[in-house]
């Protein structure tokens, strides 16, 4: 349409002259932002933070403690060990799931922290790059300790974190559903599929638990595969398609949401206390939680096993301390005079007991049943449990992924239990 | 200053291209040097804030690169083998798929919506200026809110949208835990997300169009539908080309809604090559191979992106 | 029909007010489907278990709980942001608008190649410029800083802000420019005088992207930030999630709060394009 577009040129022509009366005003504002910006710029500036030199006087400290009530907890047990060695501690508490990503790039700038928590899965793989030191090269003493909290801590052969507490998976039960319906916690995978069944109603499910497309949804899964002998080195084994059987036959009778398969443990949680799921798979760091919610009445008991009988194996869950390698000899000493610190008995029972978490050294284990006993099922099973990176050290991230990775084919049915494991093998 | 206006009207009018050629010549330097100048400070920043992590990447991809290499600055080079991990791998395939659905699905829906509503709000009535604005409020969400959110809303069993829908009759929709709508659950949230983005730029685009074009389109019977044909759209033109290039730009990338949401599953259902890349570097700590697949997707919207230059320039040209 | 015409214009006038209150109700109504996802996140901020599990439409035994902690903690970081914020508009403005005016009316051989590093910089993924940022911002000493936040959130600005301006003053024609250069004007006053003014809702559109880019930017503000001294208001939210305890209902009141300042200034910025645009139709 030609002659319009002649009238738009025109339009505008007419426009910009008109707008040239206001331009004067413009010009003066445009100059005072522009006279604004170096005066910003110069106004600001701050300092980074390296900390390869220097006394020992001060050690920087970084974890994920980012939340109530761990974060006070940790605090307060920092400070007391900061104090009790003569240091000052700069403690910086990132988003738990960014820590890796902050540890990458303080490592390549080469401004690690003196002190570093790790999450225990992650230890090798940073272990193996070099980038942490040996606890015996200084002198940390690692006795006493469960063995399934050496081996998460242990890269070929050597020692380089350690945990004060520790945590591991169980079964959460509502009492009160429970009671009504006449029935008591299971103990076996039949039984615990039959009280599932009948503890679901309407909006309510039986049992509820993470099988989630992250490391998560592996993590609740091995309680059940190891249980039952599977093994994450053999992962196509018939002892690993009968666990993932048992999740799959709870997702098809009904007894879990089909939405299992897109929960966190945090969901689940969520789930439970809304009385939306009569069990669940979850951890003792959710007890804070749920105790919030004054109307909910919760017991824990042991996960499952196949056949009465068996022996449980849990999942070993917690972070490490560690002492990177920044070159410092001074600042690591130090640094691991405060593990020793943070990691001795009178330490571990005060951050299990305001924790909710499990001391690692199994000879405490009497001691912090007396003081909270209804952390018995779980400190029962740390003392045996077992670590993820035992077996395969670093190669544990790729069997995460296959093993999650397989929970969904099979949940979803897009593959058999069957051909689960060697589909999502693939990759 | 009238007068000056006046003037300029007139020069336009009569010689619209002619030019002042001798004056031109004799300023040629310093003109250069100041129109250069107007770019300086843009040109540095692009060198300084893209230039660089680009060629970094670039280089990421050819290497063996692990989290080793932060610790140590070692990563041997390795030529093209992460992008022969990348193209062999199983889920390659889909996740390309994958990336073209989620594309095109998001792109339609936030632009067909985003124009219906900013043609919709073009309109001047009681409190429109506060309704478009309050339109921009999801944006104001963090992504890993608006995610919970939605979820929270998706969810089979409890979620609102299923009760909603069951007041209907409508049997409750596995949104988030079917392979096979897990995708499509994605894109409507994606496309929610890109709304108040289209219907912000179209509007202003929408704004610029003279008033006196539909006036004289109305003498001609141009009006509704018409008017939108003949007038709105052509005059429109520039600003939808670059809100659907930079939307596909955009779009392409996208990761934090769907690492919320689904966090690529339900059985790698809405796996896409931005998931596969994070994943890969930041699950994986195979930082080559993340690099590999984060360059594949700037391939692809470079792609896009010189097509949208040729568009450009032949509109010019006419 | 031409027998009454003035009831005929009165008649008209009556429905074209029905007929633009016909038009809120609907526009409300939009809004209503757009923002209920956000609605029931404030329902959820509500919750005392900041969730909608057992949620009803309407949230009857608010707990504010989430509120309380969310005000003392974020206050800081909330004025953070907008510094941030303010900062990034400023920054991305006097960087873009010169350049979109170069690549709008200046016959470079070299635009194309121009547009494309623009485009090409849009499909950077955030997190390889963070990383490479980190490393350079260590050894400038620029991380914790505003200077270093403001420039990193302008890489989510500035591309756009070239690209829409431009597209905005490619509008303006070469012969209104021409005309102020006759008249004796130099490049930069034709671009003051003439471009930006007129190109008046562009530079207000970018303005305002800028700003939400800047605010809602999470990245930057994880990466290059190592201590408390300065922390933006998503990266505060960000803090109530741990690994094992996600605090929603501070999450969710921590979102609802840091709406507030940020829908303020929406609001008065959509007056002036309304300014603007009233003034064009007046003339």
């Amino acid at each position: 349409m030609p002659p319009k577009e002649g009238q738009a040129s025109n339009y505008q022509l007419s426009k910009g002259a008109t707008v040239k009366n206001h331009a004067k005003k413009h010009l003066t504002k445009a100059l005072a932002v522009a006279a604004l910006v170096p005066l910003a710029l110069t106004a600001c500036g701050g300092g980074g933070g390296g900390n390869s030199g220097g006394d020992a006087s001060t050690l920087t400290l970084m974890d994920y403690y980012n939340n109530e009530p761990d974060n006070l907890a940790i605090k307060k047990e920092i400070e007391s060990c900061a104090s009790e060695i003569g240091v000052k501690i700069e403690r910086e508490a990132v988003p738990g799931k960014d820590l890796i990503q902050k540890v990458l790039q303080k490592s390549s700038s080469k401004t690690l922290p003196d002190i570093l928590m790790l999450d225990n899965p992650d230890l090798q793989e940073i272990a193996s790059t070099g980038g942490l030191v040996p606890l015996e090269e200084f002198n940390v003493n690692t006795d006493g300790f469960a063995q399934g909290m050496l081996d998460a801590g242990t890269y070929e052969g050597k020692v380089y974190g350690l945990a004060p507490t520790a945590n591991t998976l169980g079964i959460f039960y509502n009492k009160k559903l429970l009671a009504d319906a006449g029935l008591t916690p299971p103990t076996t995978w039949d039984e615990l599929k039959s009280t599932a069944k009948a503890l679901t109603s309407g909006d309510q499910y039986g049992v509820a638990f993470s099988a989630i497309a992250t490391y998560e949804g592996a993590w609740q899964f091995l309680p059940f595969m190891w249980t039952n002998g599977g093994d994450e080195t053999n992962l196509d084994s018939p002892e690993n398609k009968e666990a993932l059987q048992l999740w799959k036959d709870l997702v098809d009778s009904g007894s879990a949401s089909k939405s299992v398969i897109n929960w966190s443990q945090g969901d689940v949680k969520d789930q439970f206390a809304a009385g939306k799921a009569a069990m669940m798979v979850n951890g003792p760091w959710q007890i804070n939680a749920l105790n919030e919610n004054k109307d909910l009445e919760w017991d824990t008991v042991l996960i499952p096993v196949k056949e009465a009988g068996q022996k449980p194996v849990a999942p070993l869950g917690g972070e490490v301390w560690t002492i990177p390698e920044t070159g410092n000899k001074e600042k690591q000493a130090k640094a691991a005079e405060f593990i020793s610190c943070f990691t001795r008995d009178s330490t571990q029972l005060s951050l299990a007991t305001q924790r909710n978490t499990i001391p690692t050294k199994p000879e405490l284990a009497d001691e912090f049943i007396a003081e909270k006993p209804d952390m018995k099922a779980f400190t029962e099973q740390v003392a045996d449990a077992r670590s993820r990176t035992g077996k395969l050290g670093d190669g544990w991230p790729k069997a995460a992924t296959t093993i999650y990775t397989a929970i969904q084919l099979a949940l979803t049915g897009q593959a058999s239990v069957d051909d689960a494991f060697k589909q999502a093998a693939k990759g | 200053m009238t007068s000056q206006s006046l003037h300029s009207k007139d020069v336009v009018i009569q010689t619209p291209r002619q030019k002042p050629t001798a004056r031109k010549r004799s300023r040629f330097d310093k003109e250069t040097i100041t129109k250069i100048l107007f770019v300086v400070p843009a040109g540095l920043f692009m060198v300084l804030y893209f230039g660089y992590p680009v060629v970094k990447n670039i280089t990421m991809s050819l290497q063996d690169y692990t989290t080793k290499t932060f610790f140590t600055g070692e990563a041997p080079w390795v030529g093209l083998q992460n992008y022969a991990t990348v193209i062999s791998s199983n889920l390659f395939g889909p996740a390309m798929l994958n990336t073209a659905l989620f594309t095109v699905g998001s792109i339609i829906g936030q632009f067909v919506i985003g124009l219906g509503l900013a043609v919709f709000f073009n309109r001047r009535f009681p409190l429109s200026g506060f309704l478009r604005a309050m339109l921009l409020l999801p944006w104001l969400l963090p992504l890993i809110v608006a995610s919970a959110t939605w979820r929270s809303i998706l969810d089979q069993d409890s979620g609102i949208l299923n009760q909603f829908l069951g007041t209907f009759g409508i049997p409750a929709i596995p949104w988030l835990t079917s392979p096979s709508v897990a995708l499509i659950a994605v894109i409507i949230v994606n496309i929610w997300v890109g709304i108040p983005f289209n219907v912000t730029l179209l509007y202003g685009g929408l704004q610029d169009i003279p008033e006196e074009l539909y006036e004289a389109g109305s003498l001609d019977g141009a009006t509704g539908w018409k008017a939108f044909w003949h007038i709105t759209w052509p005059n429109l033109r520039p600003v939808v080309s670059v809100v659907l290039v930079l939307g596909v730009v955009y779009t392409i990338k996208v990761l934090d809604i769907i690492l919320g949401l689904t966090n690529g599953g339900p059985a790698n259902a809405t796996q896409t090559i931005a998931v596969r890349s994070y994943q890969e570097s930041f699950v994986n700590f195979q930082f080559g191979v993340g690099a590999a697949f984060s360059n594949i997707l700037i391939l692809i919207s470079l792609v896009f992106a010189i097509i949208y230059l040729r568009a450009n320039r032949r509109a010019v040209d006419e | 029909m031409t027998t009454a015409p003035v009831i005929n214009h009165a008649a008209a006038q009556r429905n074209k007010q029905l007929r633009s209150k016909g038009f809120t109700v609907l526009g409300i109504i939009f809004l209503a489907v757009m923002l209920f996802p956000i609605y029931w996140m404030i329902n959820a901020s509500l919750q005392p278990s900041g969730n909608t599990l057992n949620a009803s439409l309407l949230p009857l035994n608010p707990s504010f709980a989430g509120y309380e902690k969310a005000i003392a903690d974020q206050g800081a970081n909330l004025v953070s942001s907008l510094i941030i914020s303010l900062g990034t508009v400023v920054v991305t403005l006097v960087i873009a608008a010169p350049a979109a005016y170069a690549l709008a009316q200046f016959k470079f051989r070299w635009i194309s190649a121009g547009l494309l590093a623009i485009l090409i910089a849009q499909m950077i993924p955030g997190v390889v410029i963070a990383n490479a940022l980190y490393a350079a911002y260590n050894d400038l000493g620029l991380l914790n800083s505003y200077v270093g936040l403001i420039l990193a959130d302008s890489t989510h600005a500035i591309p756009f802000a070239i690209l829409i301006m431009r597209a905005f003053m490619t509008s303006i024609p070469a012969s209104v420019i021409e005309a102020a250069r006759v008249d004796g004007a130099g490049q930069v006053r034709a671009f003051f005088s003439i471009a930006l003014p007129i190109a008046k809702n562009a530079l207000i559109t970018a303005g305002l992207f800028a700003f939400l880019f800047s605010w809602s930017d999470f990245l930057f503000a994880l990466t290059l930030t190592t201590t408390d001294d300065i922390r933006p208001v998503t990266l505060g939210i960000y803090q109530y999630l741990g690994t094992q305890v996600s605090n929603w209902s501070a999450v969710m009141a921590t979102a609802v709060l840091s709406s507030l300042p940020a829908i303020v200034l929406l609001v008065i910025a959509q007056k002036y394009i309304a300014a603007g645009a009233t003034g064009g139709a007046v003339k």
